[in-house]
């Protein structure tokens, strides 16, 4: 990588906030650990991971804003493979600390729950700074967290909501949540990646 | 003259005008904000979110106004959490996002007037959205009810809860206006709102000052809870004032940045501050009375323990069951599910001539468990199952399976065994325990296990003689044991029957 992909990438990670997005990834890891080793009945143990998945996906949706704007997008296709980039490797950091964070402690559902809910989530976020801008990108995970926790409540409190596409509420090895979230991310990566975070007047 | 006196000399005519204008610039502002708030682009959030989460829950409840309005109080305070909190942190970050704090502060306004405007906007829409919720569940449930009428302690709790989370949002949003904070801020609200419940342990346990917290932690919304006694307003009380203390404490610590406001700021978050403290520590001496709700002495009215006036619903069959008016709903699966009972009974010695419905009695248990009790030690006395067909995904073959277990058996027994046998405590004999088990009608999905504690004492072993006795005795119908019991249930009693004289 030349020096000048570095200081490319630099600029990039800078002016999304990308570092203060990882600080904050590492506290919702640090939030769930510390979560963990709280007593909690056997749905609220099973929303807590939930919580800080979709903390960790509103984080990463909402560094998808530019401070740019339009300009920014006359600047050539290296941009498309820095959305890309921040975007995967936000994700992957995402699940690595909050997996890190659950070793040892009785975390619902492991590494394949965090996996599949942090993608799918990212996925909805990023789809939500496409269509509404990075500053409003938000607004996605933590609606979807609201149902996700109540389609988890309805496994204790028939009738269970058993649709894949809540897939918080399924198993962790289900496949048909698994394939959901992975539509999901895999759609919201891709438009991202190719349009960008909508720019907003409010960012 | 100076322009000091000619300050000092204003007429009251222009001080009225002056005033005028001032309630009239702050009647614009407001209105400005109205137009322009986030809170009114996320309502459809908040209704597609109660609708989901809260609002098919609860119209699956029985059409009970306790369940309904204590489930209300649980669920929307939730549901309306991330809209809520969102858009009161978006719109209190506004000056600071634009990077027009500066621009802004040279307006005639002071700072902490122009945020109070605003936040005043984001609450008017969000309580448009909370009450929308709360009448059309009310509406639905006053058709639907058979008895009683809207209990508002739950929605004024909701209603009052609405203002704190946009004060908690705004707040955030205006002393940290970054782009993480608001889904930050609402993550951290939506964790305490939902988990803070969870730490309620008991009936003294100060976590249960939470919104969300419905009458007991350990019963919450049951029916026989706040239906034959008033619903006691003492834990919302407490609730309110909390919710308005931290509204208050949160707006008034805004302030506090502004230098020539700082000590009425200071003055202001203080009081909210002790309203909330003290409504935290009123929510730690309560306890839970016999009724299901929790009683604050300091905030007790003794006049609430008066039972509430009703008129039974009653059925026609040949015992009658009467209910109070608010079960009226299930009569018709009561009398179903003892149907053969009533018939095979009636007008036997020991057979009550009326199946009265009584209140259950609640008892606070060590840790996080209540018991619920009551009754008499006969038939004519009973408490329905809390367990109600609708009341959390409880089936009619699951409520039938619970009256047979309970109603069901004890009619039986009442006849079978008499007052006399009961109390001697002497066993019954096995043409006695074939009796009852061939009288009382056990849907399938009663299982060996669920009966295993009464073999012996009011059931016969499975597979023993006088299990095969029953099973006989059951092929009969009701009219037929009927007629059979009228002629030998006195020889039954004293023991004189045996397993070979059963039809």
């Amino acid at each position: 990588m030349t020096a000048v992909a570095v200081r490319l990438v630099r600029l990039h990670a800078a002016s999304r906030r990308l570092p203060a997005a990882l600080v904050l990834l590492v506290a919702c890891a640090a939030g769930l650990r510390g979560a963990l080793y709280g007593h909690w009945d056997s749905y609220g143990a099973l929303q807590l991971p939930l919580i800080f998945e979709a903390a960790c996906a509103a984080i990463i949706a909402v560094t998808a804003g530019s401070p740019f704007g339009d300009p920014e997008r006359a600047t050539g296709w290296r941009l498309l493979y820095l959305r890309l980039g921040s975007a995967v490797t936000l994700t992957g950091l995402a699940v690595a600390a909050l997996a890190a964070a659950g070793t040892g402690l009785p975390l619902a559902g492991g590494l394949p729950d965090i996996l599949r809910n942090v993608a799918g989530l990212t996925g909805i976020g990023l789809l939500c700074a496409t269509v509404l801008g990075g500053p409003l990108a938000w607004t996605g995970p933590l609606t979807y967290l609201v149902a996700g926790a109540y389609g988890l409540y309805t496994d204790w409190h028939p009738p269970a909501l058993s649709t894949p596409w809540l897939w918080p509420a399924r198993p962790p090895h289900d496949v048909g949540g698994a394939l959901c979230a992975a539509v999901v991310f895999a759609g919201g990566l891709a438009a991202f990646t190719v349009r960008g975070a909508r720019a907003s007047a409010g960012g | 003259m100076t322009a000091t006196s000619a300050a000092a000399a204003v007429r009251p005519g222009a001080a009225r005008r002056g005033t005028g204008t001032v309630i009239l610039g702050s009647g614009r502002l407001l209105r400005l904000e109205l137009r322009h708030n986030a809170m009114l682009w996320l309502l459809p959030v908040a209704f597609a979110l109660f609708w989901y989460n809260g609002y098919r829950e609860i119209m699956a409840l029985p059409p009970m106004w306790n369940l309904r309005a204590m489930t209300l109080q649980n669920r929307l305070l939730l549901d309306l959490v991330v809209p809520v909190t969102g858009a009161a942190a978006w719109m209190g970050s506004r000056e600071g996002r634009r990077g027009l704090a500066d621009l802004v502060a040279v307006t005639a306004r002071p700072r902490w007037s122009r945020q109070l405007a605003t936040w005043a906007a984001t609450t008017a829409w969000a309580e448009i959205g909370c009450l929308a919720c709360i009448a059309v569940v009310y509406l639905m449930t006053a058709r639907q009810a058979s008895w009683g009428g809207p209990l508002w302690w739950p929605a004024v709790v909701s209603v009052t809860g609405v203002p704190m989370l946009t004060a908690i949002g705004f707040a955030a949003g205006a002393w940290f206006p970054g782009r993480f904070v608001t889904p930050l801020v609402m993550v951290v609200v939506f964790f305490g709102l939902a988990f803070g419940t969870q730490a309620a342990s008991g009936d003294h346990s100060y976590w249960q000052i939470s919104p969300l917290t419905a009458g007991a932690v350990d019963i919450g919304a049951a029916p026989g809870v706040a239906t034959f006694y008033p619903y006691l307003p003492d834990l919302s009380i407490a609730q309110v004032m909390f919710t308005a203390g931290l509204t208050v404490a949160v707006l008034g610590a805004l302030g506090l940045p502004a230098a020539r406001m700082r000590w009425l700021a200071a003055v202001i978050a203080a009081a909210g501050l002790a309203a909330a403290g003290t409504a935290v520590a009123l929510a730690g001496t309560g306890r839970l009375d016999p009724h299901g709700m929790i009683v604050i002495p300091a905030l007790h009215d003794a006049a609430s323990n008066q039972p509430a006036r009703y008129t039974p619903a009653c059925s026609r069959t040949p015992i009658p069951v009467c209910v109070h008016p608010a079960y009226a709903g299930v009569l018709p699966a009561v009398t179903a599910a003892v149907a053969p009972e009533l018939t095979e009974f009636a007008g036997l010695p020991g057979a009550p001539a009326r199946i009265s419905q009584v209140a259950p009695v609640y008892r606070q248990e060590p840790g996080n468990a209540a018991a619920v009790g009551g009754g008499g030690s006969s038939a004519a006395a009973v408490v329905l199952p809390d367990q109600e067909p609708g009341w959390l995904g409880t089936t009619v073959t699951e409520f039938d399976a619970q009256l047979d277990q309970g109603l069901g058996l004890q009619l039986a027994s009442d006849v079978i065994l008499g007052g006399d046998g009961q109390q001697s405590g002497s066993a019954p004999s096995q043409a006695q325990l074939a009796v009852i088990a061939g009288s009382v009608r056990f849907p399938p999905s009663v299982q060996s296990r669920d009966l295993a504690p009464m073999y012996g004492r009011l059931l016969p072993q499975p597979g023993s003689p006088a299990d095969r006795a029953a099973r006989r005795f059951a092929a009969l119908p009701p009219a037929a044991r009927h007629a059979w019991l009228a002629g030998h249930l006195a020889a039954l009693r004293a023991g004189r029957v045996s397993l070979a004289q059963l039809p």
